[in-house]
C-alpha cells in the first residue's frame, strides 16, 4: 500500500524502473488537439440537409422516447435554491409517458415486454406531437427558414397549452395516482412530476411546499 | 460492418437521440451479440422496468429485431420458447442520414408526402390513424388539412415503396431440422458451391419480413382495395386472391398495421445517386443521363440493393426515358447507342429483342478505389500515390525493386513510403528468403481489397464520431446562447452565436459529405 503511494506520488517512476517500465512522460490531456484542417471552402454547404437533421434532433430530445436518468429529486438541491433555478426548471421539458404513443400490444412488441407495462390499452389522452422543444434552437436556422416557421411556432406553443388544460380535464383514473394540484394555471411551468410513468412514482411530492 | 468504431458512433447517435439509459441497453446488444432479457439486465446492471423500456424504444425505431426460439432443455424436460433481441447495426446507422431520405422524397414526391415520412422517422412507426392524426395536429391557420389527400400522399409513398409495412415482432423460428444434410450433399454440385448456412440473425430477418405481396398493400377502410404490384405474376395473384378473403376479416385489424419508412429504398436512390454522379464525373454528361434514365425506369424492379448489374432494358425504353428527362430531349438515338458503349453494356440479344444492362458492381468499385486512392494521396503524397495504385491495380505481390522501377520513385523513398503504408494496415507484406548463390531476402507488398476496404470503413468511422462528438461539444459550450432570445443575442452574444451557426453548419455538412464515402464502402 505504502510503495504503491509513493510511485503515485512520483509520477510512476518508482523502483519499477527494472522491470522496463521508463518514465512516463505526463502529457496534459487535451480534447482536440491541434491538427491541420482542410481547406474550409472545399466542404460543399449542405444547409437543407443539415436544417432537416436539427428538427429531428429537436424532436427526439423532446420526445417521450428520450429516456432520462432517474435522479432522486432530493439529492438534486443540496445546494441553496437560488432564483435562477428557478427560471432554469421553467424551461425543462413535460415528456408524454411512453405508453402513451406506442401501441403497446403483442402485435407489435414482444408479449415479455408489454405484460410489465402499463396502460396497454390505449390512451385516451391526446398525443403531443408537436411537444414544446427548444425553440430557440430552431431560430439558429431562422434566416434560411421560411417565414412560416415563426408562425408555425406561436401556433404549437398555443395548442400545447389548450392541450395542457385538456389533460387536466380528462384525468380518470391517472388522476387519482397522479396527486396532481388543481391550481390550474399557477403551477403549469414548474417542474411538476405528473406523469403516470413508473419511473417516477418513488418521488415524494416537495412541491407542495413551494407555495 | 459493425467494426470498433462503428459500434461506438452507434451507441454515440442512440445516446444523444434517446438518451444514456437507451444507449447503455444498445451498447451492450452491439457488443456482447443477441440476448435474451434477462441478460440484457444482468450485463447493463439496470432495473428490470428500465430495461424493458429502452428495448420498446429500440424496436419501436427498428434499431432492434426481436424474435422467438426453441431453447435446448435437458432430457425430459418440454422444449422452452424464449425471445432473444438482436441489434440492427445499419439501421441505427440511416438515422445519421434521414435527413437525406427527406430530401429525396421532396425532390421526387410533394411536401406533404414530405411532412409524413418525417413524422415516421421521428416516431420510427406510425399506423395510419396516427399518421393522419398528427398532421391534424400540425396545421398551420390558413391551410386546414383534408383527410382524402393526405391519404394520398400516403398511398404516393406506399407506391413509390418508400414506406413500408413493419415486420413481425416476434417470429418464431423453428429448430434446424434434418434438411440441412441433404442440401449440403446437393451443394457440391449446384453452382452456389459457397453459400454459406444462414446465421440466426439473418434468420430472423427473413422470417419477420411481411410477405412481398403484403409488404406494400394498403387496405383503407372504404373497402376499396389498393395493390401496387405492377408485375402480378400466378403466384402473387394467388397471394392477393387470398388477401382479399382476409379483407373482410381483416378490415378491422388493418387499422392497427404499423408502417414505418423503407430504409432499402432510400438507399437504393442513393446509390443510383452514387452511380450517375461517379458516371458523369469519369465519362461525360450524355452517359450520365443514360444511365439515369435506365435506373428510373428500372428502380421498382430490382430485387436487392446491392444488384450487380442493372434490370436489362430494350433500347426503346431506354430511348423513350431519355427523351422524357428534360436534358436528354436533345439527344439522338446515336448519341445514346455511343453512351451506351461508353458505359460498358454490350447489347444483350435474347429472342427478338437486344437489352442492355449496366455493371454497377463495376462503377461502385471503381468509386470505391477512386476515393481510397485520394485519402492516399492526400495522406502520403503524390509518390505513396502512384505506389499504392500500382499495387491495388496488379492485384498481386510484387517486390521493392520492382515497384521502385515502375513508379520511378527513389528505392529509399520506395522502402519508407512501404514501410509507412504497412503500418498503417493500407498493405500486406510478405518476406521472401533466398538461398541462391548469396543469401537475400526480399520484402513483397500486396493490396488485400476485402481488409483494406474494413480497414478504410472503421477509419471513416472514427472520423465520423469524432464529427459528431465536436459538434455536440460546441453546442454544449454555447448552451446559454442557444437559449437567449433573439433580442438579447446583440454585440458580443451575438457574433458567439453567428461563430456557433457558422460551425454547425460546417461541421454538419462535413459529416453529411463524409456519410456519402460510408455509404460507398458499406451499403452501395
Amino acid at each position: 500500500m505504502a510503495f504503491r503511494g509513493r510511485g503515485r506520488g512520483r509520477g510512476g517512476y518508482g523502483r519499477g524502473g527494472v522491470g522496463g517500465f521508463g518514465i512516463a512522460k505526463q502529457e496534459p490531456f487535451v480534447l482536440f488537439p491541434d491538427i491541420e484542417l482542410p481547406d474550409v471552402s472545399s466542404v460543399p454547404e449542405e444547409k437543407n440537409l443539415v436544417i432537416r437533421n436539427a428538427r429531428l434532433q429537436n424532436y427526439w430530445k423532446s420526445s417521450p422516447y428520450y429516456l432520462e436518468d432517474i435522479v432522486p429529486r432530493k439529492s438534486q438541491s443540496t445546494d441553496i435554491e437560488r432564483f435562477s433555478d428557478r427560471v432554469k426548471l421553467r424551461t425543462t421539458l413535460k415528456r408524454d409517458p411512453l405508453e402513451q404513443i406506442l401501441r403497446l400490444t403483442s402485435n407489435n412488441f414482444p408479449l415479455e415486454l408489454v405484460q410489465g407495462m402499463k396502460g396497454a390499452t390505449h390512451n385516451k389522452r391526446k398525443v403531443q406531437w408537436n411537444p414544446e422543444s427548444d425553440m430557440q434552437k430552431l431560430e439558429l436556422f431562422e434566416k434560411l427558414e421560411k417565414k412560416l416557421e415563426g408562425q408555425d411556432e406561436k401556433g404549437g406553443k398555443e395548442k400545447k397549452e389548450g392541450e395542457n388544460e385538456d389533460e387536466d380535464d380528462e384525468g380518470g383514473e391517472e388522476a387519482a395516482e397522479e396527486e396532481f394540484s388543481d391550481d390550474g394555471d399557477y403551477n403549469q411551468n414548474i417542474d411538476f412530476d405528473d406523469d403516470e410513468d413508473d419511473f417516477n412514482m418513488e418521488d415524494d411530492n416537495d412541491d407542495e411546499a413551494t407555495y | 460492418m459493425a467494426t470498433q468504431y462503428g459500434v461506438q458512433l452507434a451507441v454515440h447517435l442512440i445516446s444523444s437521440h434517446f438518451g444514456n439509459l437507451v444507449a447503455k441497453v444498445c451498447d451492450c446488444l452491439l457488443r456482447k451479440g443477441t440476448l435474451t432479457l434477462a441478460s440484457v439486465i444482468r450485463f447493463t446492471e439496470l432495473p428490470p422496468q428500465q430495461v424493458k423500456s429502452c428495448i420498446l424504444v429500440l424496436i419501436q425505431h427498428n434499431c432492434v429485431q426481436a424474435f422467438a426460439i426453441q431453447q435446448e432443455v435437458g432430457f425430459g424436460e418440454a422444449p422452452r420458447v424464449v425471445t432473444q433481441y438482436m441489434a440492427l447495426f445499419h439501421n441505427i446507422l440511416h438515422r445519421m442520414r434521414f435527413a437525406k431520405f427527406l430530401a429525396i422524397v421532396s425532390e421526387e414526391l410533394d411536401k406533404e408526402c414530405e411532412e409524413i415520412l418525417e413524422g415516421l422517422l421521428q416516431h420510427g412507426r406510425l399506423t395510419l390513424e396516427q399518421i393522419l392524426d398528427r398532421a391534424k395536429s400540425n396545421q398551420s391557420e390558413g391551410e386546414p388539412v383534408v383527410q382524402d389527400a393526405l391519404r394520398e400522399s400516403f398511398l404516393k409513398l406506399v407506391r413509390a415503396h418508400f414506406v413500408e409495412r413493419c415486420p413481425a415482432s416476434e417470429p418464431f423460428l423453428a429448430p434446424p431440422s434434418e434438411e440441412e444434410t441433404p442440401a449440403r450433399k446437393r451443394g457440391a454440385k449446384s453452382a452456389k458451391l459457397v453459400e454459406e448456412p444462414q446465421t440466426i440473425e439473418q434468420r430472423a430477418i427473413a422470417a419477420a419480413a411481411p410477405m412481398d405481396a403484403k409488404r406494400f398493400s394498403v387496405i383503407i377502410n372504404t373497402g376499396t382495395d389498393v395493390d401496387d404490384s405492377p408485375n402480378v405474376t400466378a403466384g402473387e395473384k394467388r397471394k392477393q386472391d387470398a388477401l382479399e378473403l382476409d379483407k373482410e376479416t381483416g378490415a378491422s385489424c388493418e387499422k392497427d398495421v404499423l408502417w414505418r419508412a423503407n430504409f432499402e429504398e432510400f438507399v437504393r436512390c442513393l446509390r443510383h445517386k452514387a452511380c450517375i454522379a461517379n458516371v458523369k464525373t469519369r465519362l461525360d454528361d450524355g452517359a450520365a443521363i443514360v444511365l439515369s434514365a435506365m435506373l428510373e425506369a428500372t428502380r421498382s424492379e430490382e430485387k436487392k440493393v446491392k444488384t450487380e448489374n442493372s434490370v436489362p432494358l430494350s433500347m426503346d425504353t431506354i430511348f423513350e426515358g431519355v427523351m422524357k428527362s428534360e436534358a436528354g430531349r436533345s439527344m439522338t438515338l446515336e448519341r445514346v447507342r455511343g453512351s451506351l458503349i461508353q458505359l460498358g453494356c454490350a447489347p444483350c440479344v435474347r429472342g427478338a429483342a437486344e437489352s442492355y444492362s449496366v455493371d454497377l458492381k463495376n462503377i461502385i468499385e471503381l468509386a470505391q478505389n477512386d476515393e481510397v486512392e485520394s485519402i492516399t494521396l492526400k495522406r502520403y503524397g503524390r509518390d505513396a500515390y502512384r505506389i499504392f495504385r500500382l499495387l491495388s491495380k496488379s492485384c498481386r505481390l510484387l517486390e521493392t525493386d520492382k515497384i521502385s522501377d515502375t513508379t520511378f520513385v527513389e528505392k529509399k523513398d520506395t522502402a519508407k513510403i512501404l514501410y509507412q503504408l504497412w503500418k498503417d494496415e493500407y498493405l500486406q507484406m510478405e518476406k521472401l528468403n533466398l538461398h541462391g548463390s548469396r543469401q537475400s531476402q526480399f520484402l513483397l507488398w500486396k493490396v488485400t481489397k476485402d481488409t483494406l476496404w474494413g480497414h478504410v470503413l472503421n477509419e471513416m468511422y472514427h472520423s465520423a464520431l469524432n464529427l459528431s462528438l465536436r459538434v455536440a461539444y460546441e453546442l454544449e459550450q454555447e448552451q446559454e446562447i442557444i437559449q437567449l432570445p433573439r433580442e438579447k443575442r446583440v454585440g458580443a452574444l451575438g457574433n458567439r452565436f453567428e461563430r456557433l451557426r457558422k460551425v454547425r453548419i460546417l461541421l454538419e455538412s462535413s459529416l453529411m459529405k463524409l456519410d456519402d464515402a460510408i455509404m460507398l464502402f458499406n451499403d452501395f
